[in-house]
């Protein structure tokens, strides 16, 4: 079994990425290419669910950050939503939590993209 | 009473009481991870802090073999675990580039602006363990990071 899995689907207009088990610098090569993905095929309203994500490092947090400043420039966003404890502090630590959208709920996050005008 | 009753007392043997050597692979960070959780969690850090050292470990193996190694696959890493009473020290060993350290504080803000994914690592280390310093010893670069408990 993979340590660390990812799939997506769109809710109402959001690429939701359900990001499941452990996310370090050898796995991160997966999370980035779907990331891309996304944004290639023009989904700048991004949702990432963590309710399965057990572990995260600063590689993955790289990708976030990395990315964040394309989507917002084209009318979107990275949002973060259902976080377990564990992984909601690692955020925390090097302060993400000031700088990003976290939400409880994955269904909450989504009307709120919904206030954020879809780009043609 | 102080909060840290034994840090200025507690004492690291010379040797270490636990080490091993890997290959610089990103593959077998998750090892390394499991196995510094429990080597902590033996030596009374609480599950929360015993996953935060781990993290730390993570983020240091990762910068050697992203940085110093440059990913190369076939060199090697030691890491060298010193345990004493209300404390942990770990060594990192290894060849290749010394790293290159960021002293100021990680402003994210600016990182986001800048484009720039690194230094997030580094802050979480530092963030996480109560020292963090780079030297050499024995012509090796080491990294050392030493924790101590919050209460015994």
């Amino acid at each position: 079994m993979k340590s660390f899995q990812i799939r997506s689907k769109i809710v109402n207009g959001v690429a939701v990425l359900y990001l499941k088990g452990h996310l370090d610098a050898h796995q991160v090569g997966r999370f980035e290419k779907e990331i891309v993905r996304l944004i290639r095929d023009s989904n700048f309203k991004i949702l990432i669910n963590g309710q399965e994500l057990n572990y995260i490092t600063s590689a993955g947090m790289g990708i976030i950050m990395g990315y964040i400043d394309e989507v917002r420039e084209k009318g979107g966003d990275i949002k973060l939503c259902s976080l377990v404890e564990r992984v909601y502090e690692t955020f925390d630590l090097v302060g993400f939590t000031e700088i990003y959208d976290f939400v409880a709920d994955e269904q909450v996050a989504i009307e709120k993209f919904s206030q954020i005008p879809t780009q043609s | 009473m102080s909060r840290w009753p034994l840090k200025n007392s507690a004492k690291f043997q010379p040797s270490p009481d636990f080490s091993i050597t890997i290959l610089s692979q990103t593959q077998l960070l998750k090892m390394v991870v499991e196995l510094t959780r429990h080597i902590a969690a033996l030596f009374n850090f609480s599950v929360p802090e015993a996953q935060k050292i781990s993290l730390a470990i993570d983020e240091a193996v990762t910068n050697v073999i992203k940085h110093s190694y440059g990913n190369n696959s076939g060199q090697l890493i030691t890491i060298e675990y010193f345990l004493a009473l209300g404390g942990i020290k770990i060594r990192i060993f290894y060849r290749g580039l010394p790293p290159q350290i960021m002293d100021a504080d990680v402003n994210i803000s600016k990182m986001i602006k800048n484009k720039k994914k690194g230094g997030l690592g580094v802050k979480l280390m530092k963030t996480i363990m109560d020292s963090v310093s780079y030297k050499t010893i024995g012509g090796k670069n080491c990294c050392e990071m030493i924790k101590w408990q919050k209460s015994i």
